[in-house]
Parts: structure tokens; C-alpha cells; sequence
């Protein structure tokens, strides 16, 4: 299997004979080496939340950054390499705000998750005198979270550009536990604050490190206040809400 | 538009006081039509029952020398539809030949459907409004005249702008004077389109070019003449004599009909 | 010919002709320019809203100079319903000025629209056209579309909505605005009668004492009744307006075509 596969791991828009992209798989192959990140829509709003990995105690936290706002309805949290999330983010940046420009209105989270998936099959040699942008798929997975006037929506975009829409969903390393865990505890009533809960609980499952309020992140989208990203205190009061064992 | 194709596509006196040509003494090589210089003069056309009369004089004017009297100015394009050309000559044979490949090109990549005067009408005004944007014009007005897509008659105008019109009776240049108001005696309104026969509409066109060979100084009386039916596809008669004319008038006149006399 | 090309001698003279003027030149002010890419088509347009609806309405005579190109030449359109019908529809729009350009125009807008619904799923809302329409006349601010564009439609309340806009895309919403060659003629009116300018309440003071008469939104019957009434006042003092009158009347049943002759004189 592996030797047959070097064969088609060459050109990168390559189908292989049983029909597979082997770089766009591996690409979701990064994806399992990143750091885990959960989202969950409830009716109120959608939460995100994110493990930091802390690799030394001489780090600075705060500059870990893996939730980050596309406008002020739109946020995401990235799993994988990070670097490729910064092009994708700017993508989104900016289609959110040409939109608003040109309709007077806010992009629709769908939209905007499609518009960051046009993006991802810009790999390879670039067919028809079309430039081709990158030389490889991106390796990073987002969950990409928001309101519109549809509501609170929480979608996943993969590096091979399609997306799904999910009420909660788990990606990265851990993203196989945690996934499982949400399953059985996810349930259309859930409230934000629950929600907040149900992350942690789950990231914490999942993490190798002991779970702490400066070791993993939260942020919601809500009605009222958009998206924001949750401050050391308010992360201090969700992780203190954690029942301990 | 009327019928100086030297005023066309410029600002009007009227409006804009006189036109200053000073931008000709540049000495720089001109690429762009900035007037036409062999131009022929108006065209005509007449809806009825079930199709359209459509008719242009041979003449190409330099200035105001009849230079060329053989010009044919009415351009079929396939069995539905045919072209007449007011305005430039040469930027005319150059619409020509953009033709000629187009329905080379259609010929090839489809078979059995062809482009009606509908689809022609709308292929012209995106090439004309396109040439007027890029402020490189094609100093021409034209008629289009044959059926649409559901073979009923169509007629309608494009000129050096991109503007477009449709009318159950169109005339281009001195025409638009001269013989728009006898035409619109003919069929006013689309719904008195059906009601004009085939010879009534020929009838018509005939007496205005005489009207405009009488009026026009840069006019002349060989002309060509084509009908456009379902039936009949495009008859076109390319070497047509105006008939009839009465000189009469001009027998009184000094200097004219009348030779020396004191 | 004189009064055409006036005394311009490069007219006058390349091609010769057989006759001439004193060269009219000076190097000084080059304000004119060797091809002009605009004219004017004439006509009118006017859009009136109310509670429910929308309407917007054009002459459709089409000129240029004195000459009438044609009698029939709408200036209303259907934005994003069918090609042929305009079925389906939502957004209503008029475009009076340069016809050229407002053909092109809308068939832009046209195009924008449709992809909108492909690409967000959802039809586009008139305040969203709205902006658009102003973001593509912008785009051409130094080339403009020539034309006045009026987009009428039903807001996210299914009030009737009405924008303006001048040809570099400057725009507001209003509750009715008169364009084109009679806007001076009409719009007066308009404010008159739709807006109550210059009506007051008798017997409610002296001067600045006196209580403007409050304007509320007009039912459709009298809105009609404004714009017919406007358009053939128009036509008897405009010589650019006439012939026909096409009113599109949106409201929460879809749109509505109405047409009345007008005189063709």
C-alpha cells in the first residue's frame, strides 16, 4: 500500500488509481497532530474553545493565539498548522468586510465558510493559465462559529474544501474523545453557560496537560454581544465552575 | 442622431456651443476613429405582417463628393437576418468582416440552430456600447432588420454610442427627418404592424428614398432593397433604379433644368 | 450644417466641403473633446412609495435632439426574475439619461443579483441592492454611467422602499423622488402632494404659527392617480416626455405592469 502510494504522492493534483488525493489526505493528517478545539452551537449563541499547549513553562500564554475574530459576528478557532490559518483568517477578514461594503449588511456564516473553502483547493500547478496560489493544501482544520439572521451556526472547514454545518463538533488531536463525548452529552436546550461547561469538561478529558485557566481558551458569538473572546477572569470563574476529580 | 455622421458622437452645438477641432492638430499618429471620412447616408426599414422591408442607397460620400456609387450598405447575415449601415464605410467593412467570422464561428460549433436578428441585434450593441467605452468608436448607426426567435419580424437600431431602439419603422441619418414621419403613417404603433402588407411596406420605403433623393445632396438613386420573410428567407436586391421621379420643378429653375438663357 | 458643426474648421474642411466658415480655433480652452461617448436619451422617471408597495414609473419615449427614436423604449425594469419575463422578481428599478449606459447598468445589476441568491442562498434584500447599486455606480466615478437610477422594492417590514441615487452613486432612501429630463416639472408636485410641503392646517395660527399638514403614506389608488396625473402634466410641458406611460407596482404579491398612452405630439 504505502509503496504504490509514493507513486501519486508526486504531483499534487494527482488522483492515485482508487481515486484519492493523497496530499489532501495528509493534509487531514496535520490536522490530527494539532492541538484539540471544540465548538458547540446552543440557541443562545455558539461557544469555541481551545486547548493552548503549553510547552514551557517560560512561554507567554496570551501569545497563543487560536481563536481569533473575522468580524464581529464571525469568529473561529483553527486546529493544525497554525501559519496556514493566518491566510485563510485574511481571506475571510476581508470578504466579510467587502461584503458589508458592497450589501450594507453582514456576511452569512455559511458564506463565509464557503468563502475560506474557495480558497483551500488553490493548490498545485494551476491549470489554463490560472495562477495557482499555494503549492500545497493548508494544513489546518477551523471550526468557524457565528450569527446571522438564520441564527447561531457552527460550521467545520477542512483543507480539502468542504464543510459541514454541526451543533457541536471537536478537531485535533484529540478530536476522536472529545467528538464522542459531545455525542452523548449534547442536547438542542443547552444553555451558553452549559455549554461553557461542557466544553472545558470534554477539552480537559482530551488534554494531556492538566487543565488550568491559562492553558486553554474560550470565546462565544452571541445576539448581543458578538463575538468575544473570553478574559482571564471570566476563565477563572468557568474553569472554578469545573467539578473536580 | 441625425444626418451628419460628422456631428454624431459629439456634443450638441446647441447645447454645448460650437465644436472646437483643435484636438486634430495634435502631432501624434491617430489610431482612433475621431471622424469618418467615407460615409454613406441613411437607411430605412418597415415592419409588417410577417416580416421586413429594409432599403439604403449605393452611394459613398467623401464629404460632399459622391465618391463611391457602388457601395452595397445592406449586409445579409444569414436566412433571418440582415445589417444596414449608416455612418463610416470602413469601420462598416470592418463590422462586415467581424461578421463573416461570427458566422464562421457559428457555423462550426452549431448545428441546425442559428443566430436569429434578435441574438445579432444584442451581439452588435455589446460590440458597439464596448468600442464607445473604450472611447475608440465605430462611427456607424445600423438597422437590424429580420425575425427573432419565434420567427415574427424584428427591427431595431444600434449606433456609435451602444444606444439601442426598436420601432415598427426606423430610419437612420436624414432619414430619421425626412422619412420617419411618412413611415409612421404606414404603422404608428406595433399593433398596426400586422395590418401592413407586404407591398404596402415597399411601397413606402420606395416613395422615401425618393423623398430623400429629392432632399438629401449626399444621396443617390441606385439603391439596394431587401425583404426579410419566414418564408422567403432574405431577398435582397443589391442594384435597384428609383423610379418615377418627377424633375418637373426643376424646369423653372435658372441655372438648373433651365440652360442659358438671359 | 452651419448651425450643426458650427464654425469648426476641421469639420468644415477635412473632408472638404463646398463651403466655409472663418476657422473657429483656439488653442486656449481644449475643452471639447474628439469623440463624447454621452447623449441624452430624455424622459422621465418617478417612484412613489406607500404602506404596502412600491411604485416606480418612466415615459417611454426614447429621443435624441428633437427627433423621437422610438415611441416604446421602457425605462422600468424587473431586477432578478426570469430573462424573458421577469418573473420572480423582487427589485424593481429605473434608469433615465444616457440609455446606453442604463441598459448596461441594469443588466449588471441584473447579473450581481442572481449571483447573490447562487452564492448566499438567500434573495438579496433592497437594502442590500441598495448599497450595491451605489458601490457599482462608484466604481465607475470617473467614467460615470450617465444615467438616474431609482430601485424600489419591499423592505424587510414589507413597507414599500424606494432609493434614489445620482450617477456617481451618492443615494437615500425616500418616500418619492422624480428624475430625468421633467424632474424639475414633477417634483415640485411630488412634494406638494405626497410630502404635504407648503399645506398647512386652517385656523391653527398666524405665519409660523400655522401646523403644517402631517403627510402619511398614500393608498395605492391615489398613488396611481399622482402618477398619471404627473406624467401628463409633464407631457404637455416637456418635449422629451410622452407617448406612453409604463408603471411597475411591487407589493407582497409580486409586481404589477400597468401601462397608459400618453400624448405623442
Amino acid at each position: 500500500m504505502f509503496i504504490a502510494r509514493s507513486e501519486y504522492d508526486r504531483g499534487i493534483n494527482t488522483f492515485s488509481p482508487e481515486g484519492r488525493l493523497f496530499q489532501v489526505e495528509y493534509s487531514l493528517e496535520a490536522i490530527k497532530l494539532g492541538s484539540t478545539a471544540i465548538g458547540i452551537a446552543t440557541t443562545h449563541g455558539v461557544l469555541l474553545g481551545v486547548e493552548k499547549r503549553v510547552t514551557s513553562t517560560l512561554l507567554e500564554t496570551s501569545s497563543v493565539e487560536k481563536i481569533v475574530e473575522i468580524d464581529r459576528h464571525i469568529g473561529c478557532a483553527m486546529s493544525g498548522l497554525q501559519a496556514d490559518a493566518r491566510s485563510m483568517i485574511e481571506h475571510a477578514r476581508v470578504e466579510s468586510q467587502h461584503h458589508s461594503f458592497h450589501y450594507n449588511e453582514r456576511l452569512g456564516v455559511e458564506s463565509c465558510t464557503q468563502a475560506v473553502c474557495d480558497l483551500a483547493l488553490k493548490f498545485g500547478e494551476g491549470a489554463d493559465g490560472e495562477e495557482s496560489v499555494m503549492s500545497r493544501p493548508f494544513g489546518v482544520a477551523l471550526l468557524i462559529a457565528g450569527i446571522d439572521e438564520e441564527g447561531p451556526q457552527l460550521y467545520h472547514a477542512e483543507p480539502s474544501g468542504t464543510f459541514y454545518r454541526y451543533d457541536a463538533k471537536a478537531i485535533g488531536s484529540g478530536s476522536e474523545g472529545a467528538q464522542a463525548e459531545l455525542q452523548n452529552e449534547f442536547h438542542k436546550s443547552l444553555t451558553l453557560e452549559e455549554a461553557e461547561t461542557l466544553v472545558l469538561k470534554t477539552l480537559k478529558q482530551v488534554m494531556e496537560e492538566k487543565l488550568d485557566s491559562k492553558n486553554v481558551q474560550l470565546a462565544s458569538v452571541t445576539k448581543e454581544k458578538g463575538f468575544r473572546i473570553y478574559s482571564d477572569e471570566e476563565m477563572s470563574v468557568v474553569v472554578e465552575r469545573l467539578p473536580t476529580n | 442622431m441625425n444626418h451628419l455622421p460628422q456631428a454624431w458622437g459629439r456634443p450638441r452645438d446647441d447645447v454645448y456651443g460650437p465644436y472646437d477641432a483643435s484636438y486634430l492638430q495634435s502631432g501624434h499618429p491617430q489610431t482612433h476613429t475621431k471622424s469618418p471620412i467615407v460615409t454613406g447616408t441613411s437607411v430605412l426599414a418597415v415592419k409588417f405582417q410577417d416580416g421586413v422591408v429594409i432599403a439604403a442607397d449605393n452611394l459613398a460620400s467623401y464629404g460632399s463628393l459622391a465618391r463611391f456609387t457602388d457601395v452595397k450598405r445592406l449586409r445579409p447575415f444569414n436566412s433571418k437576418c440582415i445589417v444596414g449601415f449608416g455612418g463610416d464605410v470602413s469601420d462598416m467593412q470592418y463590422l462586415d468582416r467581424l461578421l463573416n467570422s461570427l458566422d464562421v464561428v457559428e457555423n462550426y460549433s452549431s448545428e441546425g440552430h442559428s443566430l436569429n436578428a434578435k441574438n445579432l441585434h444584442t451581439y452588435l450593441s455589446k460590440v458597439m456600447y464596448k468600442r464607445r467605452s473604450e472611447i475608440n468608436p465605430l462611427w456607424n448607426q445600423m438597422l437590424v432588420a429580420g425575425l427573432d426567435g419565434d420567427d415574427k419580424p424584428f427591427l431595431s437600431s444600434i449606433d456609435l454610442l451602444g444606444t439601442t431602439f426598436s420601432s415598427p419603422t426606423l430610419a437612420t441619418g436624414f432619414g430619421a427627418h425626412l422619412a420617419q414621419p411618412l413611415l409612421r403613417k404606414v404603422a404608428d404603433d406595433e399593433s398596426k404592424v400586422a395590418g401592413v402588407t407586404k407591398e404596402r411596406a415597399i411601397e413606402a420605403v420606395k416613395e422615401c428614398m425618393k423623398v430623400l433623393f429629392y432632399r438629401d445632396a449626399r444621396s443617390l438613386d441606385r439603391y439596394s432593397i431587401a425583404i426579410i420573410t419566414k418564408e422567403g428567407g432574405v431577398e435582397l436586391k443589391e442594384d435597384e433604379q428609383l423610379e418615377g421621379q418627377s424633375w418637373a420643378f426643376a424646369e423653372t429653375i435658372r441655372g438648373y433644368g433651365r440652360t442659358q438663357e438671359v | 450644417m452651419d448651425s450643426l458643426l458650427g464654425s469648426n474648421p476641421t469639420l468644415a474642411s477635412n473632408p472638404a466641403y463646398s463651403f466655409s466658415k472663418a476657422p473657429y480655433n483656439s488653442a486656449a480652452d481644449n475643452k471639447e473633446h474628439a469623440f463624447y461617448p454621452y447623449t441624452d436619451n430624455g424622459g422621465s422617471t418617478l417612484g412613489i412609495t406607500g404602506e404596502d408597495f412600491c411604485i416606480i414609473a418612466g415615459d417611454t419615449r426614447s429621443t435624441s435632439g428633437y427627433s423621437i427614436n422610438t415611441r416604446y423604449s421602457p425605462k422600468v425594469f424587473r431586477i432578478g426574475g426570469d430573462d424573458e419575463t421577469g418573473e420572480g422578481a423582487h427589485i424593481i428599478l429605473s434608469v433615465v439619461g444616457f440609455a446606453a449606459d442604463g441598459t448596461a447598468l441594469k443588466e449588471r445589476l441584473n447579473a450581481i443579483v442572481k449571483m447573490y441568491k447562487y452564492q448566499h442562498g438567500k434573495k438579496i434584500s433592497v437594502k442590500a441592492c441598495a448599497q450595491r447599486l451605489a458601490t457599482i455606480l462608484y466604481g465607475k466615478r470617473f467614467f460615470p454611467y450617465y444615467v438616474t437610477a431609482i430601485l424600489g422594492g419591499l423592505d424587510e417590514d414589507g413597507k414599500g422602499a424606494l432609493y434614489s441615487y445620482d450617477p456617481v452613486g451618492s443615494y437615500e432612501r425616500e418616500q418619492c423622488r422624480a428624475a430625468g429630463a421633467a424632474a424639475s416639472l414633477i417634483m415640485p408636485f411630488l412634494d406638494n402632494q405626497v410630502n404635504y410641503k407648503n399645506q398647512y392646517l386652517p385656523g391653527t395660527g398666524e405665519g409660523h404659527d400655522l401646523e403644517p399638514r402631517q403627510a402619511l403614506p398614500l393608498p395605492r389608488h391615489d398613488v396611481e392617480q399622482l402618477v398619471r396625473d404627473a406624467f401628463t402634466s409633464a407631457t404637455e410641458r416637456h418635449i422629451e416626455v410622452g407617448d406612453g406611460l409604463q408603471m411597475l407596482v411591487m407589493t407582497k404579491n409580486g409586481i404589477e405592469e400597468l401601462y397608459h398612452p400618453l400624448k405623442r405630439d
